[in-house]
Parts: C-alpha cells; sequence; structure tokens
C-alpha cells in the first residue's frame, strides 16, 4: 500500500443558493403531501408490511405505500450525516459528510468507446477491468462504480462480475451494482467479506458500498429494495439515486420535477431506514430531461442541470443527508467544444452548489449512456481546475508582497524573486489544455486535449500495476461468483 | 570533485545567490583552476537545470533566477579565466532590445534559457542603438545575434539593424534571431533574419539550430 499517494477532494468555500428558505419549504411540504397523499410503489410484500407496521398506509394490492409526513421525517432523521467509505487502502478512504467533494465514475454505461478503433461498442469485463486499473491510478478519482456494464456475462451475473473486477484492479472505495435482488447483493456482500477479512472487519470497514435506483415516477423494485436492505443488514451503506425525467417521468417545471424527485428519494429512504434503522445512505437527485423533439433523453444539457445541481444541494443540506449528484452532463459524443463546455459548466454548478460528497458521471458522454477512457482524463482535469479555483484567494502579509514590490521597485521583474518560486507551484497547471505556442502546436501537428489524454491513457494502462489481491482472496471470489451462477441455473 | 566545486552546483541549483557568490570568490581566491569553476561549477550546472526545465521540474522563473545568479559568479570567475589565457566555452550569443523599446523581459528569458543550454549569453540591454549593436558584432564576433522588440512601433528597428550589419559587411559572419509579441516567421523572412522563435523554450531549439549544434536532434 503505498503511503504517499493521496486522493484529491474538492472543498468548498463558495455556495450558491437558488431557492429562497421559503421556496425550500414549499418543495418539501409538497413532497410530503405527495408521499402522503400519493405514496410509492414497491413490490415486495415483506418490505411493504413492514412498512405498514411502522405506520405508513399499505395497500398490498396495488403494492403502494403512503407515509405520513412524521413518519418520513422521523425515519429520514436516522440516516446518518457522516460516515466512511473505507477503501482496501486506508489511506483512501472517503469521509463523508465532512465538507468533501469526491469523484466517482459513473455506473454501468451501456456503451464503451474503443480505445483502439473510437468506435462505440457493447462493453465487456475486460473493459471494466482496464477503465478500473485507469481510474486506480487518477487521483482525482476516488470512488469506483463499475463505469461500463459488463454483458459478457449473464445479467443475473453482472453485479458479482462487476465487483470482482473493481475489487481485484484497485485499492479504491468500490460500489456495486447490478444488483436486481437481495441474492445479488448477498453474493457482493460475500465477496466484500471476503476481501475485507469477515463480517465485522466489513462493518467496521465498509469497502464496498451499494446504490440503487427508483423507478420515475414514484416506484421502487421489490427485488431492488429487497437488496438495498440486505446491504444495510451487512453494515454496507446504500445510496438512492433517482433519474426522473423532466417531461416523461417528472413534471416539465423544474419546481415539479424536484419534488417529485425528492419524494422518490425521500421515499427510498424512509423505506430502508425503517427496514433498518440508523442505515448508512445517501442522496442522490440525478437530473435528466426529455428532448421535446425526439422525446429521448435531452442531449443538449443546458440551464435547467445547472439550476437543478443548486436546489438539489439545498435539499440535501435541508435533510442533512450526504448527496451524490452527477457532475457531467453533456450530449456530445466526442471530446469537443460541446463536452468540453457541457462539462465544465455543469461541474461549476456542483462546485458552487456547496454540496455533494460523492460526484458522479466522470467519464461519460452522451447523455452518460457511453464511456470514454479519455474522458476520465479531461474530466479529472476539470475537476482539478475547480479545486483550485474554490481555494478562493489568501490575502495574508506574504500573499500581499509588500516586501517584495518594494524589493523589485519600478521597471524590475518578479521572475528571479525567491517570493515567486515560493508561492508558483501553488498556480494551477494544467496537464491536457493547450498551451503551446501557435508555431509548437502546428509543428506537433495540432494536437487536442483528447489526443493528449490518449496518450496519457495508453501510458498509465502500459504502466500501472494496482495492487493486487492475496491469491486466495481471488481464488474465493472466484468461487462466489461460481456459485452464484450455480444457484442461478437452479432458480431461475 | 573539488568539494567545494560541489558546493558551488548545490547553491546554483537550489538558487541559493549569497552562498553561490561566495564560494565562486573563495575557489578563485584560493586559485583554484578558473577553468574548472567555469566548466565543472558553473556551465555544467546551467546545464542541468535545462534538463531539469525539459523534464518540466524547474519552471522558468527557477531559470531566470539561475541565469542571475550565474550572471554575478561568472563576473567573478571570468577575469581569471581571460587573465589565465582560458577561453570561454560555447557559442557567443548577443542579445539585444532594439532602439526605443524599453521592454527586456523575454529577452532575458530567453538569454537564461539560452545560458541552460550552454550558450554564452552576452547582454547589450535594452534601447539599444543600431550602431551598438553593430559595434559589439564586430568586436565579439558572436555566433547569433538576438534582437527583441515587444512593440509594433520598434519592430521595424530590427530590420534596420539587419541592414546596417550589411553595410558593415558583418551580416555573413553572424546569424540572426529576433523575437518580441509581434513578430512571425513571416516577418523575420521579410527581413532576412535567420529565425524566429515564438517562445524562450523554443529560441534554443532554433539557436541550437543556427550554432549547427549536433544537440538539435531533439527537435
Amino acid at each position: 500500500m503505498s503511503a504517499e499517494r493521496r486522493i484529491r477532494m474538492m472543498r468548498r468555500r463558495l455556495t450558491i443558493e437558488v431557492l429562497s428558505d421559503d421556496d425550500l419549504e414549499r418543495i418539501h411540504r409538497a413532497t410530503l403531501t405527495v408521499l402522503e397523499r400519493v405514496g410509492i410503489a414497491i413490490s415486495s410484500e415483506r418490505i411493504l408490511r413492514a412498512l405498514g407496521d411502522a405506520g405508513g398506509t399499505v395497500d398490498l394490492e396495488t403494492g403502494r405505500v403512503r407515509f405520513p409526513a412524521a413518519m418520513v421525517e422521523g425515519m429520514v432523521a436516522l440516516a446518518p450525516s457522516r460516515y466512511m467509505l473505507a477503501a482496501r487502502d486506508p489511506a483512501l478512504d472517503l469521509q463523508i459528510g465532512e465538507g468533501n467533494g469526491y469523484l466517482s465514475l459513473d455506473g454501468c454505461a451501456a456503451e464503451i468507446v474503443d480505445l483502439d478503433t473510437g468506435r462505440r461498442r457493447l462493453p465487456t469485463k475486460a473493459d471494466l477491468v482496464q477503465a478500473t486499473r485507469l481510474a486506480d491510478a487518477v487521483e482525482e478519482v476516488s470512488c469506483l462504480w463499475p463505469c461500463v456494464a459488463v454483458t459478457d456475462v449473464q445479467p443475473h451475473l453482472q453485479g458479482v462480475h462487476q465487483t470482482h473486477a473493481q475489487l481485484a484492479n484497485s485499492t479504491k472505495h468500490v460500489t456495486a451494482m447490478s444488483t436486481f435482488s437481495a441474492r445479488d447483493a448477498r453474493a457482493v456482500v460475500e465477496m466484500a467479506r471476503v476481501v475485507a477479512g469477515g463480517s465485522e472487519a466489513l462493518r467496521a470497514r465498509p469497502i464496498v458500498s451499494g446504490v440503487q435506483c427508483s423507478i420515475g415516477p414514484l416506484t421502487y423494485e421489490g427485488d431492488v429494495m429487497e437488496a438495498a436492505v440486505e446491504f444495510a443488514e451487512a453494515g454496507l451503506p446504500c445510496g438512492f439515486v433517482a433519474m426522473a425525467n423532466g417531461t416523461a417521468t417528472a413534471p416539465t417545471t423544474l419546481a415539479g420535477h424536484l419534488v417529485a424527485v425528492n419524494a422518490e428519494l425521500l421515499g427510498g429512504i424512509a423505506t430502508l431506514e425503517t427496514l433498518v434503522p440508523g442505515a448508512a445512505t445517501y442522496y442522490g437527485p440525478y437530473r435528466a430531461f426529455t428532448d421535446l423533439r425526439s422525446g429521448g433523453i435531452d442531449l443538449a444539457w443546458g440551464p435547467e442541470g445547472f439550476l437543478f445541481e443548486l436546489a438539489a444541494a439545498q435539499l440535501a443540506r435541508r435533510y442533512e443527508l450526504p448527496m451524490n449528484i452527477l457532475g457531467f452532463g453533456t450530449g456530445a459524443k466526442t471530446q469537443d467544444w460541446q463536452a468540453g463546455a457541457q462539462h465544465a459548466i455543469s461541474l461549476m454548478g456542483v462546485a458552487v452548489a456547496g454540496e455533494a460528497d460523492l460526484i458522479s458521471a466522470t467519464g461519460t458522454g452522451y447523455g452518460s449512456r457511453v464511456f470514454a477512457f479519455e474522458n476520465v482524463l479531461l474530466d479529472a482535469e476539470l475537476f482539478d481546475l475547480t479545486c483550485h479555483l474554490l481555494e478562493g484567494i489568501s490575502v495574508d502579509d506574504e500573499a500581499l508582497a509588500f516586501d517584495v514590490i518594494e524589493a523589485v521597485g519600478p521597471g524590475g521583474h518578479f521572475l528571479a524573486q525567491a517570493h515567486t518560486r515560493a508561492h508558483m507551484r501553488e498556480l494551477w497547471m494544467p496537464r491536457f489544455f493547450g498551451r503551446d505556442t501557435w508555431e509548437g502546436w502546428e509543428a506537433a501537428a495540432r494536437p487536442e486535449p483528447r489526443d493528449l489524454a490518449h496518450e496519457r491513457v495508453r501510458e498509465i494502462l502500459a504502466e500501472h500495476q494496482p495492487e493486487p489481491l492475496d491469491e486466495e482472496v481471488e481464488r474465493e471470489l472466484l468461487r462466489i461468483i461460481d456459485a452464484h451462477q450455480k444457484e442461478g441455473a437452479h432458480h431461475g | 570533485m573539488d568539494d567545494r566545486i560541489a558546493a558551488l552546483r548545490e547553491a546554483l541549483i537550489t538558487l541559493d545567490e549569497e552562498t553561490a557568490v561566495a564560494v565562486t570568490n573563495e575557489l578563485i581566491d584560493g586559485g583554484t583552476d578558473p577553468q574548472a569553476v567555469m566548466q565543472g561549477g558553473l556551465a555544467e550546472t546551467m546545464l542541468e537545470i535545462g534538463r531539469r526545465w525539459t523534464a518540466g521540474d524547474m519552471f522558468l522563473p527557477e531559470v531566470v533566477a539561475a541565469a542571475e545568479i550565474f550572471k554575478r559568479c561568472n563576473d567573478i570567475v571570468e577575469p581569471a579565466l581571460l587573465a589565465a589565457g582560458g577561453k570561454v566555452l560555447g557559442h557567443k550569443v548577443l542579445t539585444a532590445t532594439v532602439k526605443g523599446d524599453l521592454h527586456d523581459l523575454g529577452k532575458n528569458m530567453v538569454g537564461a534559457m539560452l545560458k541552460t543550454a550552454g550558450f554564452e549569453v552576452v547582454d547589450l540591454g535594452k534601447d539599444v542603438p543600431t550602431e551598438t549593436i553593430v559595434e559589439a558584432v564586430r568586436e565579439m564576433e558572436p555566433t547569433i545575434l538576438g534582437l527583441s522588440s515587444l512593440l509594433t512601433t520598434t519592430v521595424p528597428e530590427q530590420r534596420n539593424v539587419i541592414q546596417a550589419l550589411d553595410a558593415a559587411g558583418l551580416r555573413r559572419g553572424v546569424k540572426i534571431m529576433v523575437g518580441g509579441a509581434p513578430v512571425t516567421q513571416e516577418w523575420a523572412v521579410e527581413i532576412g533574419a535567420d529565425g524566429f522563435a515564438p517562445s524562450a523554450p523554443e529560441a534554443v531549439e532554433l539557436a541550437l539550430r543556427l550554432a549547427g549544434d549536433e544537440r538539435l536532434a531533439k527537435a
């Protein structure tokens, strides 16, 4: 384990609020009204009965639960504001709820841009291995979601294969996805226990977390919620994300959209806290909008996304819930002007929103549908830039620099001053933004940032060797995958 | 290696000006071969600083600071070197900001970077009259003359200098490189200069090429 290796995090000193206190309260009250009168659908009798016992109004026939306002508020208050997402290497542990913003890979992109051909195709487990190795080497990336869906295995084995690829190729925190049932979740928990060194060791240092997603409007699959409960019972944090799509699966107006997303998330969190009180979770309001012409996801990500990020952060703060939010949104297919502008603006929204423990969508393009290796490095560059600008301006005697201004005097220069050398490395330096002279740029055949990022990806993949798992642990993980496969074959 | 030469190298590379000057004085006063001080102490260290700049470990302000320290040390070593009948090393580059222009920072950066590539740099300063430049070329016989101007209003002076050198019969004996914000390759060609570089590091590559230095292989 490399003691000197660190992860970078965003520390905030700026907060922009887009909602007034009154606006925030109206959204909150409307959300409680939705949960009380409309409720949410959860297709699990076990979970519905537990919610009924805790005060919810349950209709088993329609699979609907309606929550009294006090129940929602009481249960959401049980969710801890602070906890740890541990990593195989303790130097890489994430302290959630401490004001840090950690960059995370995104989850299960349906396609990948092939590094050799530049064409998109279905991703494989080998791709996830490579992407995880890359992220292990990039210090701006702190948290690993399985950034591509492993499509060369049976769907019910995706979760275990992804978790295996992640655990075996990085010492950073791993979030498991594609756990579509309690049984899938159990297999992942078993894998995490093997790597952590037992149930109690895992509970003390949860090196794996889960995340589950609602289906807009106002629906959770029962199996998915049971998987969340399975994680929580094992002591693994399990977050919720809602991707309700404005105009299609949520209202068109931003306020209504926020109410719908908020209701899905608070409903999910209240459910988890009812079944496993005190379970560590997070609030994941993912914005999505509908393209009015095509009916698909709006790929021209724009100002609504920015405003949504600011408002969502205010809601998370109001509930004192850790937040996971999309840091990047673009409809661009490649690393062009559109991608750069949209990724920069969306990340800036997250940066000034004053809240976001986990910042997702790193490495994605085309509406988060496609993963590209180069995007990880380019997004990391934007993150690094953003971290720097959030540091603000230091104003003390040393920084005011009177002595050096006096020493240089009129007509001199500051280049050779010790003060310059003492502080120049505080200035931000890009790795991929072009800074060649025009002549140098032409002599180098007009490289674009994406070309430089491409080269760097290849270097990292050629050189970087993540800390491997113990051989015996590795064998045990493969045995669990095998057992899960056989169980699947027996039970369908 | 002499411990004090090693101390000089260390002081120069860590930009410890007072120590560098003190050790240089000690060495020369103590009778150390000035050639050894120049080559082993100063010139090789400047080359090492150039290597560190190339590797991204040192930045231009550090190179400029090193060049300023180098100059102070050189002022101590050079008289002893010449008195001992030694030769100054490397190709000589004469630099000047042309008449009417007080902006000499870019030219100074070029000079600093050139020193890290082993060039001996003699700087005539700023607002230098054409006649002064011509006389200096006659006396010092530099391999390269570097002419700088920042302003669109002073850049025509570069042409005047070249024409004056031509008239004095000195043009063929010196390579001329021009630079400054308004200068382009097209301008350099138009006025009959031998080359142009858009930044201090690129000026080093140009100077190596103009001097016919084999290290050019890099570019």
